[in-house]
Order: structure tokens, then sequence, then C-alpha cells
């Protein structure tokens, strides 16, 4: 971005950048329509139900003070003391391998996950399935008990079941889900030398699987690769979500933003480029981005390494290749920028990319020197040899031939995910004893004889490696509510016919680790620290393994240019639910995707030019047919995406899972119905998996698209509180910021104040009120260079602030509750290929706050430790507030969301635990908004006051945290006290690149952003 | 012509007026008074579920509070103590009412907790935090009254968000030495607690906050 274009057009939608009609309607409105009247018949009946229930109950209670019971312990347990927080260090199993954890337990019930600083995966931080894992714990949802063939068995059946069934003459096969436990590991052996004809599969719909066959082939040897993010200076990423895929994504999004990270302009930063079809989150924080289609991406690399193989060695393979891509301008300008980087880049291909195109980038990075620098190959002591794509082929064909006596299934759902064309159902049936362990009553589930319920991550003694292979023990927070089995005490059951205490297996595993004379003492060292440090993997002298050439000379001839006309579809797994294993947890079904800002759906993403070419606009249904299977989607427009490629998420149109997961919302036959009400014909499966087989696993080349007519309606947050177009995202490059440090706060100007004196405010027109010296001031800072628009942190606050679950339908009327939302604009005049810059929006906590000066009943006011306080008791419901406040943080409660999400369903109790009992549940006609964590600020206080014997009422720089500050991956949120000139938050907002959002409006606020910093490569533009 | 109303009829307006005007203040006072937390929740006694007499073990025994409270000073809530906490005595002690202490052997023993029933409850849109008002000095007495001489609690305060910002706009007549919390019968020297509370706002750096959220959130 160049001096001369220094303002260019923010948008959050097309409607947006065009100006038109519904887009106008939209924004005349504090509260889209709907979103204050209640049309419809069947809210109004749930009205009157609530309000119905609601009277009586009151007028009962007034009569007689309701009798409140307390259980005291009958022996207390040494560290409890009721009311004080207990943490506990652990791990969560998250796909495939373990990040450290730590739980926050008031009085032996677990209501917040952390990240575990000590740990090399977590570092503290986490992702928004991780804080999501509360939720999942507690899901009433989850399966209650055994059952086979549809009876309710106990555990003591199964295991006279297991020992009559699984004798040693039998031939077992295995099917597990990708983990990392080592005493699973243990017993798997165990397992195989009982059964001496048993297979070990691991199946994982979207795992790691190719990356360790590409690399299989370069290096003769199934290696794990690990990018160090961080000591990059080049990162290219071909199809590569890193920052938001993987199951080392946090530790990715750490790495990638210390590379970013901008204290002055005497610091580099590093330089991002991303090919890929669908518009990813890396893409969106990428500095290049070049949209190709899926297919496409292959040819791509293979130009790329031939570029390459003309200026350095070890890339032989690739000589004399040549395709379209060869004379692209990007394939030189990388060419050139890898090579001045050599030893300092790192080019990352996608999960679900051929093995292939892992094979090719495996040699390049070798070639470029990165080894051991930026690219670490592990070497996974628990892979089994093989390829397991092809392996898990086999086994179900196998299966369906009666080759097997028995199937132990481990956490997977192959009837859901497994390829079509597999037919995994018939594989079930042909087999003659099956038994699964998962979470839920899934798709497998129903057809296996025995289902045995999990028990969840929070609830099971367990152990496991990290991506890079430090090793952890899982310890349980509580026992099982539904007396779920974990998989380790499952397979000793299975081998041995009896009950095998989990805590017991743990420790026998960690006798080989530990040694024997100070067991116990190290024992407990890592129950309190979560890690068993120096442990990672063995990284293996590597080189090219002899065949590769020809292995290449073979994908070279399968590669095709597509036809230019042929619509590409592209399944991939979901930012939030993954293949639909958290689908049940309705905090992560509300999350906007960080990109298209879509909640509780999927839908069948085009660019413009495609969705032109179909005539389809959002929401109108289309219909994809390939391979005679068809599946119909809401059609949606999302600018950036590659032409004539379709990309879709899976995991969604499930049923009987849960009342979360359950697909029942409706589609509509007439445009006139598009917004209310829902149900008018139940929409046909969204699931995308049918499209998934085994010769085109996960894009088919050449798909039927046909507009039906119909409409389905879509609850996407992305006009939802907008901003018109001021300056509010603010961004630069990396040379204007070195040119004009200053560039940011000056972006816009302020009437009464200079324009070189950008921290000084105008005069006020209310007396702003003073805090007194004794008490901290907080302030917050986030830096938008570090954020990457993940939405950990609307996550981590709805878990720590009790914040409820609305539904789609309220979504849609604009209702969603999130304290802290992340605006995603995007950037350019170019509707097909425009730049995208997320911005977090908590309460900016304004010293002359609007919302106070129209609050009738001064609910709203203002703390002396400045913070703009919101008083549930007093709020008598007027939303004055709401349309006052200029950034649009504030929530209502249109309907008693939080009695209807915690008194659902059979036992709504258990619901009830999920909450955190130091923050109020608000009610119905209630106000509400981001407190900065004000429970944890005083709470910080009052220990501060009690360490100092009352000498200081202001918490150390450090000791107290905000929930989404504590989570956020990317450590973009600075908090703390500003009255202290040495605390971190000070020093930050001393940064140049500091501003305050609508300054002009003189609300001086205590949030203040850093300018987002883009780096591009002055050869491109 | 007869008069249509009666001669008695002149006065209606009159007595209509001052009817009114004392019904409507009887109205008035009456949900003002019987309304209130000081008439509805002072001297709320419901009966437990075991006669534990608190005149006897913290008024006649002597036993200090904290002995079975005992994390008033370091958490938000002061505990009810565990079945344990009684048996330390009572496995050896029968006292007058074997029977009693009966059914807090049978507690133990089946490991059932006892349900005691709360007396003290502030709304759940408060927090109410007892570490931070004994580290300031508040003493027990303040809030909850002559317990050592209760042989059933009884709630002697109203609780009611007034009576709470009354001792938070002035605490000095409400403050005492930290050491002096839990005693019951503590009165300030020369008989002017005011003064004396004053002296140790200065010296303790006491100020309690009377801003929404610092009990709202």
């Amino acid at each position: 971005m160049s001096k001369t274009n220094e303002n260019p057009t923010y948008w959050k939608s097309l409607n947006q950048l065009a100006n038109n009609e519904e887009y106008k309607k939209f924004l005349e409105r504090e509260f889209p329509e709907n979103a204050s009247e209640l049309k419809d018949g069947m809210s109004r009946k749930n009205f009157l139900r609530i309000m119905g229930a609601s009277i009586a109950l009151a007028g009962f209670a007034a009569c007689r003070r309701p009798v409140e019971k307390i259980l005291p312990y009958k022996t207390r347990p040494e560290e409890v003391v009721p009311g004080n927080p207990l943490y506990y260090a652990t791990a969560m199993p998250y796909r495939g391998s373990l990040t450290g954890l730590v739980v926050e337990t008031h009085e032996g019930r677990p209501t917040k996950i952390e990240g575990n600083t000590e740990h090399p995966a977590s570092m503290g931080n986490t992702n928004t399935q991780m804080q999501g894992a509360i939720l999942g714990l507690y899901d009433p949802d989850r399966a209650h008990g055994i059952t086979s063939d549809g009876q309710k068995k106990s555990w003591d059946d199964f295991l006279s079941f297991a020992k009559q069934n699984f004798t040693s003459d039998k031939k077992v096969a295995f099917l597990c889900e990708a983990n990392s436990s080592l005493t699973l590991n243990r017993l798997k052996k165990d397992a195989l030398k009982k059964f001496k004809n048993a297979e070990w599969v691991t199946y994982e719909p979207f795992g790691e699987q190719n990356a360790l066959e590409g690399n299989n082939q370069a290096f003769g040897k199934k290696l794990r690769t690990y990018n160090h993010f961080d000591k990059a200076k080049v990162i290219v990423s071909l199809d590569a979500d890193f920052l938001q895929q993987g199951s080392e994504n946090v530790t990715n999004i750490g790495n990638y933003t210390r590379g970013r990270a901008l204290e002055s302009t005497k610091d580099s930063m590093n330089r991002l480029y991303a090919v890929e079809s669908n518009y990813s989150l890396t893409g969106s924080n990428a500095d290049h981005r070049l949209r190709i289609k899926n297919s496409e991406v292959e040819l791509f690399t293979y130009a790329l390494a031939a570029s390459l193989a003309d200026k350095i060695g070890g890339l032989e393979a690739f000589k004399g290749y040549n395709n379209h891509f060869s004379n692209h301008s990007w394939v030189s300008v990388l060419t050139e920028d890898l090579l001045n980087n050599k030893g300092e880049s790192i080019v990352a291909a996608g999960n679900d990319q051929n093995p292939a195109v892992h094979a090719a980038v495996a040699a390049i990075n070798m070639a470029l020197e990165n080894k051991d620098k930026t690219v670490s190959y592990y070497d996974v002591p628990t892979f089994e040899t093989g390829n397991d794509t092809q392996r898990f082929y086999e086994l179900t064909r196998d299966l369906k031939a009666g080759k097997y006596d028995a199937l132990v299934m481990i956490g997977t759902n192959p009837v859901f995910t497994a390829p079509s064309d597999l037919d995994f159902s018939s594989a079930l049936k042909a087999t003659k004893t099956t038994v699964l362990l998962s979470q839920y009553h899934d798709e497998t589930a129903r057809q296996t004889q025995w289902h045995v319920n999990r028990a969840h991550f929070l609830e099971q003694w367990g152990d496991g490696t990290s991506y890079t292979g430090v090793k952890s023990v899982i310890q349980p927070m509580i026992q099982p509510l539904y007396g779920g089995k974990s998989e380790i005490e499952y397979l000793y059951a299975i081998i041995n016919g009896t009950s095998g205490d989990g805590h017991k297996l743990v420790r026998e595993t960690w006798k080989s680790y530990l040694s024997s004379t100070n067991f116990e003492n190290q024992w407990e060292k890592i129950l309190h620290d979560g890690i068993l440090p120096n442990t990672e993997f063995d990284t293996p002298r590597v080189s090219l393994s002899s065949s590769f050439a020809t292995y290449m000379n073979q994908a070279f001839a399968q590669a095709k240019k597509p036809g230019d006309n042929e619509i590409e579809l592209v399944i991939k797994p979901d930012n939030k639910i993954i293949d639909g294993r958290y689908g049940n947890i309705g905090w992560l079904q509300e999350l906007p995707d960080p990109v298209t800002k879509i909640t509780w759906d999927n839908v069948a993403l085009m660019s413009l030019k495609t969705a032109a070419t179909f005539g389809v606009k959002n929401e109108d249904v289309v219909s994809i047919t390939s391979g005679g299977k068809t599946v119909k989607l809401a059609a949606w427009v999302l600018p950036g995406h590659a032409d004539n490629s379709i990309t879709i998420w899976a995991g969604y149109g499930r049923k009987g899972i849960g009342r979360i997961a359950d697909d029942d919302f409706g589609i509509y036959v007439d445009n006139k119905y598009k917004t209310l009400p829902f149900e008018v014909h139940k929409f046909e499966s969204k699931n995308v998996f049918p499209f998934v087989t085994t010769d085109n696993p996960l894009y088919h080349t050449s798909v039927t698209v046909k507009k039906t007519g119909e409409y389905y309606s879509i609850a996407s947050t992305q006009d939802h509180s907008s901003m018109e177009g001021r300056p509010l995202a603010r961004q630069g490059t990396l040379d204007t910021y070195r040119e004009d440090p200053h560039f940011a706060p000056e972006m816009e100007e302020v009437a009464g104040i200079e324009k070189k004196s950008y921290r000084k405010f105008p005069d006020a027109l209310y007396t702003p009120q003073e805090g007194y010296d004794y008490l901290p001031q907080w302030g917050m800072s986030i830096d938008l260079n570090s954020c990457i628009g993940c939405g950990t942190c609307t996550i981590a606050c709805q878990a720590e602030n009790n914040i409820p679950v609305v539904g789609k339908e309220q979504v849609k009327r604009g209702r969603e509750m999130h304290w802290v939302r992340t605006d995603r604009y995007f950037i350019g005049n170019d509707a097909g290929d425009p730049e995208i810059i997320h911005q977090p929006v908590p309460c900016m906590q304004c010293e002359l706050a609007p919302c106070e000066e129209v609050c009738p009943v001064a609910a709203t006011t203002h703390s002396r430790t400045g913070l703009n306080q919101m008083t549930y008791n007093r709020c008598i419901g007027t939303r004055y507030c709401a349309n006052n406040c200029p950034y649009k943080v504030r929530r209502f409660n249109f309907f008693n969301f939080s009695k209807e999400f915690l008194s659902s369903g059979d036992d709504p109790e258990v619901i009830q635990m999920a909450m955190n009992p130091d923050v109020t549940v608000r009610f119905r006609g209630v106000m509400e908004k981001c407190t900065y964590c004000v429970q944890r600020l005083n709470r910080a206080q009052i220990d501060r006051q009690l360490e100092t014997k009352n000498q200081s009422f202001k918490p150390v720089d450090g000791s107290v945290q905000t929930a989404c500050q504590q989570a956020c991956p990317a450590n973009a949120i600075n908090f703390g006290d500003i009255s202290d000139p040495n605390s971190k938050v000070v020093k930050v907002k001393h940064n140049e690149r500091n501003y305050i959002m609508l300054d002009v409006l003189n609300t001086r606020p205590r949030t203040s952003y850093l300018a987002k910093i883009r780096n591009p490569n002055p050869k491109m533009s | 012509m007869s008069q249509i109303f009666p001669k008695w009829a002149n006065r209606v307006p009159k007595r209509l007026t001052i009817g009114s005007i004392v019904l409507l203040n009887a109205i008035i006072f009456g949900v003002w008074y019987f309304f209130s937390p000081r008439y509805l929740d002072v001297g709320y006694q419901p009966i437990q579920p075991i006669p534990y007499s608190h005149a006897i073990h913290a008024g006649k025994l002597g036993i200090d509070c904290r002995y079975c409270h005992t994390s008033v000073e370091k958490s938000p809530h002061a505990n009810i103590p565990p079945t344990q906490t009684c048996m330390n005595c009572h496995s050896q002690i029968n006292s007058k009412k074997p029977k009693q202490i009966a059914k807090i052997r049978d507690h133990w023993k089946s490991g059932e907790p006892i349900k005691w029933i709360r007396v003290n409850k502030l709304p759940e849109y408060v927090n109410f935090n007892h570490s931070a008002h004994i580290n300031a000095g508040v003493g027990c007495v303040t809030c909850h009254g002559r317990i050592d001489k209760m042989q059933v609690v009884h709630q002697v305060e109203p609780l009611n968000m007034a009576w709470c910002i009354n001792c938070h706009k002035n605490p000095a007549p409400h403050l005492r030495p930290v050491s002096q919390v839990t005693n019951m019968n503590w009165k300030a020297p020369n008989g002017n607690p005011e003064a004396y509370g004053k002296k140790i706002m200065a010296a303790r750096n006491i100020h309690a906050p009377t801003y929404c959220d610092g009990c709202h959130y």
C-alpha cells in the first residue's frame, strides 16, 4: 500500500460495498428488523410460556422466603477453601496430540480452561475448541451409559461380553482415532500380542496422513513436519491454514505472531504468502494472497520447485518440469524471496493436499537448507508403518469380505466421515462383533453392537505427547458425570475381560519414563507442572530417497490443469466443529466463522464471478451434484474466493446427536418468507461427507451446480454493529510505518486538537469522573498486528462471564450476546480479490461514556477504577444506552436466554455446573456488556489488600489478566493498571501505532488499538 | 321541595378527603415498613436439623468463631464446618443431649452431609467478600449480632443495600483492631467508636468502595 492510496475502502459485506437498499435499511435501525418485535407465532408462544411461569413463581416466592440449604463436607479435602478456586494442570487431546492446560475448579467443579504456560504446545494459550471443552463436559446430550442393540447395559455386562468374545483365537481389527496416548500404545502392544492376527489402523478424516505419506515418499520414513514460524522471515503457505487447522495451531499462532511483533520501527517482521482457493484465516493474515483453484495448488507447487531447481541443488527431480504457472509472476517473485532467505524460510503445504505436494514441499525445504533451522522432522514412535489412508481402505474392504471376527473402534465415527463408496455400514454388518467407544450416540454407534460411552478428557486419567513430543499426564478434574470410560480402561477391558483402573494403568506406563527410586516425587511434580520436560521426539538425519524422482514423475503425470470452465468442489474441515466432533457445543456453533462471519451453518462458498455465472445470491439454495450424490446448500458469496471453485465445510447436517448438533432449520420455497418464520420445510441434510470418495478424498474437479429457486436463511453477523466506513481498523505497510511512525493516530482528524498532538484530548462537554489515586486504573491495548481474528477471545469471554447461547433464529435478528466480537473488514475496491483485517471489539470503557449519560435509572455509571460499570439489578431495559453507544458493544437480553439455556434438557443441573459462580447470571430485559472481567479484578484487588495488609490496593502488574487476554493465542491483548507508568500496558500504549477508535467523538476509551502493519514485497505490485 | 341529600352529606367530602389522606399515609407507611427487609427478614430463625447452640459453644465455652468458620479470613465465604469439625470434640464428649450427638455421629458414619438451613443471605447479584471485611477490622458482631447469646441463630440486621451503604459511606464507627474481630464484647476505648475508627482508618489505609461494581458484577 503506497502513500497515494492510503485510504482504501473498508467494507464488511458486498451489500455495504454496493451501498444498496438492503444495506441502508439494515443500518437505519439500531437493531435489525424484527429484533424488538415478536411477529411469529412460535416465539410468542414461547414468550407467554416463559412469562407465565415467571409470574407464577414470583407470586409464590413472595409469600415465604425460600429455604436454602448449605451442605458442608463430611471431611474437607485439604486444599479446598470454599469460595476460592483451585487450579490443576492437565492436558487436552486435540486432533492427535496434547495441549497442556490449567483448569480452574470451584469445589471440585471445573469451570474454566486456561493454557499451561509451562507447556510448549500451549505457552499459556488456547484455541476456541479448548475454551469450548468446558461446555462439552457438561453437555447433557452425551451418551449416558453403555448400550447394546438398543438395550441399556452395565459395565459388568460389557466385561463379561468382552471376556466371552475377545478370546485370543479371534481375528480382531482395531480402528482408532489419531491419538498420542502413551498408555494406549502400551496396551496396543498387549492387544497385538494377544490377538495374533490383529490389525491396528489409525483413521482421521482430516488428519496428517497425507503429510506423513509425503515425507515417507521424500525421505523413506514417516516423519512429522513441524514449522518454526517464529524463526522464519519468509513463509509460503500452499493451501496450509496453519493458523486454524492442525493439532498444533496454538503453537503456530504464537510463533507466527512473535515473528511479526513490532516494538519499534527498527524491528523487522516475517512475510507471509498464501496460495489457496478458499479465503482461509491464514490467507486473511497474508501479506500477499494468490487465489487459484484447489486442484491447481499442486501444479503451482511443482512450478515453484522447478523454478528453484534452476538456481539451487537438491531439486533435480523437478528440472525441466513446466506448466501454466511456470511463467507466473508469483513463481519468479517467490523464487527470489526464498533464495534470499535460505535457512530462514518455510514452505508449508495444507494437510488436505495430496502426498505428492507434501513430498515436493519437503524437497524444497531441504534444498533451501531450512531443515533444523525453521523446519523440523520428528520421528514419532507411536506411528504405525504404512500409508494410513490405504490401510483404512484395505481394512474396510477386508471387513466387508468377512475376514475379521471383531471390530474395536476407539473414538472415531467412520459411518459419518468415511468415503461414501467404501460403505462402512456394510463393513459393520459383515462383522460379527462390533464395539465402539464414543462420547455421543452417533451415526456409527447406532450401527454397532456395543456402544460404550466415553469419558470426557476432564473426567479421566490419561497421558500423551504434544505435537513435538513433550510428555504430559491428563488428570481428572471430576468423576465421570455419566459413568463414561476412558479409552485405556475400555481397551484394557477388551484385552483382559476385567476392569482396569485408569490411574493405575497410567502410572504403570510412566514407570518406564521415571526413575524407580524417586518415582513418587517425580510423579507428583509432573502432575503439578503438567509436563515432563525435555522429552521432544528425535529429529533423525534425513536425505531425499532414491525413489523420489520416480515418485515425482508419476505425480507430474497425474497432475493436470483443470478445465477452465469446470467447477471444482472442495471439502474443508469446519473452522469450529472440525469434522462434526465438536458439533454439540453451542458456543462453537454460535461463534461467527472468522472469515465469513456465518454462525450455525455450512454454505457453498463461491466467488462473486462464479455466483454470477449461476445467477445466485447469498442464501439462494443450490444443488451440487457429483458422482451421483447431490447436496442442497445455501450459496454464499465470499469475496476473494477462487473462481470456478466451491468450498463447503464438513461436519454439519447431523441427526440424532443432540439439540445443538442436530439440523432442524427450515428452507423456503418462497422469497417472501426469507426472514421469518423459519420452519417451512425441513432442510435436507447439509452433510457433505457423501461427496468424499476413495478416488476423490477432499475435492472434486468437476461438479454440476444448479440453482433450485429455494431459499435458506443464514445467520451471518457480518453486517451487525456496522460503523459506516470510518477508519476504525487501521493498517499500514512496514515502509509507511518506518517513514511515518505516527501514521495510525493521524488517520482521523479530531476537531479541537492539532494533528501532531495525538495524545491530547480536546475539551470535554462533561466533567470526567476522576478515579481515586489509591485504586488501580484499568486499561487495555489490542494489537491488531498480532490479532489473527480466530475468535478465541469470544469463547473465553463466554465461558468466563456466563454468556448464554441464543440460537440461530436470534442471531439472525442481531441478538447475539458475545461481549467481544471480532469485526472483519474487507479492504480494497476489487470485490473479487480484497484484503482482510480483523478487529476485536469489546466495550471500550470510555471515560466520557455516552451510554452513562442517557440511562434514566443510573444502571450504568462509572467506577472509581475507571470502568464503565453495568448494574444488572438496576437495569429496566430501556436500551437507550445501546442506542447511544458509538461502538455497538452493548448486548440486551431480549428473552430469558440464560434460563432457557440453563433449564433445558433432562437434567438441567448438569449444564448449570458450567457457570462461573463469581458472575451474575443475567435475566430477561437486562443490558449487559464487557466488564473487563471485573470479578477477576476485584478478587485480585482484595488478594493484594490481604497480602500487603491493606497497604496497597493495586495488584502487581501481570498478576491479573482478563479472560480474553489470557486465552489469546496471539498475545494480542495487553491489560493492566494505566496509573502505573511501569506497567506493560502503558509501555504498549506508548507505541507510535497506538490509536483510539473514533477518537473524534472524544469518548476517551480505556481500550486502544495498535495499527496493523503489513509487509508486502515491493516487487509484487 | 325536599332535599335530595340528607344533612349529614355535607360532611362527606371533608371526611372523604381526610379519610383518604389517612388511608394513603397508612398504605405508604405500611409498604415502607412491612415490606422492608427490616420487617420481613430480621428475626428469620429457621429450625436447624441439629439444634446446635452457639450460646453454648461460642458463649459459654468461648470457642473462637474461626475454629469452625475457618475460611472467613481468606475466602469470600465463611464456610459451614465439615462434620469432622464437630467430631473433633464429640467423638469424646456426649453432652446432655445424647440424641442430638448421635445424629452427628450418624452423619459421620454415613457420610451424608448435614443439611443446615441458611440464615443470612444476600441476593445472587451481590458479591460479598468476608475476607476483605475481616481484614479491614469489621467485627463478626457488627453484621451477625450477639451470636454468642443465641440458642438458635437468627438474622439480626436487614442486610439491604441502604444498610450496607450506610457503613460503606462512614465505616469508622464499625471498625476495630483486626485482633478483636471475633470478640463479641469488644468496646471502643473511651466510649467513642467514631473517633477510634477514624484512627484505624488512617493507620490501616481503609477505603470502602461505594461505586456499583465494588459489589455488583
